[in-house]
């Protein structure tokens, strides 16, 4: 073969490098196709489902009722927004397979980590731009909500006769601890941390099946078993406990699964309590990592993998 | 670009493996050829015979078990080889929530295009595979010509110097088929490489300078398509409206001639492409 050196030829040509303004072509893209799955229903549903929460209560007394009403809705939005991740990730990429869009996106000059990205950023934004919703309707109505039971317990106390200034003060401050506060938004931005880890996951485990049914299925267990990672880690740790054997699986397990438990703050928001700024940029960071190392991971998988 | 080859496929070997290390299939065997930058090279087999997954691997979308293949001296596996190719692949979808247009929009960003330069392109691409007036309509309702023409459209958007398209005139009505020729023969006229796979040999015939032929994964036969076709020792007579009489005199002439002149056959003449496909690919399979 006589071909004018080709490894020249290719040391030549400028290697096509990564691209935010493919990335969000991708994104947007993905979007859009997710959105067209019918989800915004979902959200209404999900934001009625909440409100009808929030008024339907019958009172017990304030606090308890506006502790309850966060639990409640933090709960579902949790569940909500993993189910969400998951389900949209572990359909994307196999549909992509068997409808061949990958061979027309991957033909053309774009680097397979830049279409991952594209993917995962594409349902991050449909659940941030779903839970950015969510977050402002819950704020409306918890704020609704404070300023509704803190006049009725003041007028309670004034039939009473007991509203002395200090009174009216102290319901004020347990009102105001377990409504509108900061801490509403950070245990959403905890529980978007929480999918966007889920969701890396999924998209990894995709990868590696593309089978839908399959990264559904494990992606759940892998999130159940994140969030009893603190036991996980004891039985590891105990000396006494177990064979050896099962010790060493039980630490690939700890290895392999994230700690969820590390984004649990919304109980300690449900209960007033404040979350330091130190807890959240913790939070943020540990999410950041095991997304990193996910995303890496999952980069690894598709860039060998045969399409 | 002076001589580079635009494809180059050296000893390419594509086996896929099984379920569980089982039913390990040999698709491409050693196959090689070359593709001159202003070519169109028709690339023809039946059914199963690898011609796909010869492309998907000059693409860079399957990896190559053995051999390499390169778009303009650049091996398939990196990114930048895919800058210069455009691929319609056989029985194209796109997101079916996107319109014609929208689709076109998208591919042409994925290529670094934007403004104006990707709006009149798309036009003119629009327009070039005739979808203008589907151009506002989803994707999800187009019929198979449709979704054909649009991957035409697509794999053309960012101006490739490399056209490789498996089966474009798959599902296309025999109007749109032959649009889709005349497209391959003004490509060519404007110096774009084509690399086509396609059933409908009579077209092949009409637009391709060079073929190769494969069967069970391997190249039976290669070279241009004049020298293929041309068999030196025969010659064709082509009538018109010749009486059974005529026909047997010519009969009787050849037969008085005697020596090594027979008439081999005669009847309605057929494409030798074809006649030539049926002989080479019937030969006995290799181990
Ligand atoms: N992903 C795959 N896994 C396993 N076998 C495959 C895969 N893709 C293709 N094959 C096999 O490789 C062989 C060649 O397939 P290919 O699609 O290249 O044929 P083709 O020449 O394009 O046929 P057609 O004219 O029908 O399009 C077939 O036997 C097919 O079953
Ligand atoms: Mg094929």
């Amino acid at each position: 073969m006589s071909q004018a050196s080709p490894s020249s030829a290719a040391a030549s040509v400028a290697p096509v490098r990564f691209s935010p303004k493919r990335v969000w072509t991708l994104a947007y893209a993905t979007m859009t196709q997710l959105m067209r799955m019918k989800i915004l229903p979902f959200l209404l549903l999900f934001c009625a489902l909440v409100a009808a929460m929030g008024f339907g209560f019958s009172t017990i007394n304030p606090e308890q009722q506006l502790s309850q009403f966060k639990t409640m809705s933090l709960g579902v939005l949790q569940v909500f927004s993993i189910v969400f991740g998951i389900v949209a990730t572990a359909l994307l990429l196999p549909k992509d397979m068997e409808d061949r869009t990958l061979y027309t996106i991957l033909s053309k000059p774009v680097p397979r980590f830049d279409y991952l990205l594209g993917k995962l950023l594409g349902v991050l934004m449909l659940i941030a731009s779903g839970l950015v919703i969510i977050d402002a309707v819950l704020s409306l109505i918890l704020w609704l909500q404070q300023s509704m039971l803190f006049t009725s317990a003041v007028s309670q106390l004034h039939s009473e006769n007991q509203d002395s200034p200090e009174a009216v003060a102290q319901i004020r401050e347990i009102v105001a601890r377990q409504g509108l506060t900061w801490n509403l938004h950070w245990a959403v931005w905890a529980i978007f941390l929480k999918a966007a880890v889920v969701t890396t996951v999924a998209l990894l485990l995709s990868c590696i099946a593309s089978s839908t049914l399959f990264t559904i299925v494990i992606t759940f267990c892998i999130t159940i078993i994140g969030h009893g990672h603190a036991m996980i880690r004891e039985f590891v740790f105990q000396p006494n406990l177990g064979s050896t054997a099962t010790r060493i699986a039980t630490f690939l397990l700890a290895t392999i699964c994230p700690d969820l438990a590390q984004f649990d703050v919304v109980d300690s928001v449900a209960n007033g309590e404040i979350v330091p700024w130190a807890a959240v940029y913790e939070m943020t960071g540990i999410a950041a990592l095991y997304m990193t190392v996910y995303l890496f991971v999952t980069h690894l998988v598709f860039v060998e993998k045969e399409l | 670009m002076s001589d580079t080859p635009a494809v180059s496929v050296n000893h390419l070997t594509k086996v896929f493996k099984g379920h569980l290390g089982k039913g390990a299939f040999r698709a491409v065997h050693d196959v090689s050829f070359t593709v001159q930058p202003g070519e169109v090279y028709g690339l023809i087999g039946p059914n199963g015979s690898g011609k796909s997954t010869t492309m998907k691997a000059i693409l860079g979308l399957l990896n190559a078990t053995e051999g390499d293949t390169r778009i303009f001296g650049i091996p398939s596996m990196e990114v930048a080889s895919r800058r210069s190719v455009g691929f319609l692949p056989e029985n194209p979808y796109f997101y079916k929530h996107l319109t014609g247009r929208e689709t076109l929009h998208f591919y042409g960003k994925l290529c670094g295009m934007s403004g104006d330069e990707l709006k009149s392109r798309a036009e003119e691409m629009l327009a070039l595979t005739g979808l203008e007036d589907a151009a506002t309509r989803r994707v999800g309702g187009y019929s198979k010509g449709m979704l054909q023409r649009l991957g035409l459209a697509q794999a053309l958007i960012h101006e490739p110097r490399l056209l490789v398209l498996d089966e474009p005139t798959a599902g296309v009505d025999p109007s749109g088929s032959r649009i889709i020729r005349d497209l391959i023969i003004e490509f060519r006229t404007r110096g774009i490489t084509v690399l086509v796979t396609s059933h409908l040999l009579e077209q092949m015939q009409e637009v391709c300078d060079r073929v190769g032929i494969m069967a069970h994964g391997r190249m039976v036969r290669e070279g241009r398509l004049n020298e293929l076709i041309a068999v030196e020792n025969q010659t064709e007579l082509v009538l018109e409206n010749a009486s059974p009489d005529l026909l047997a005199k010519i009969d009787a002439l050849v037969k008085a001639e005697g020596g090594g002149t027979r008439l081999l056959r005669s009847g309605h003449p057929r494409t030798t492409l074809e006649r030539l496909f049926i002989e080479a690919t019937n030969e006995p399979k290799k181990p």
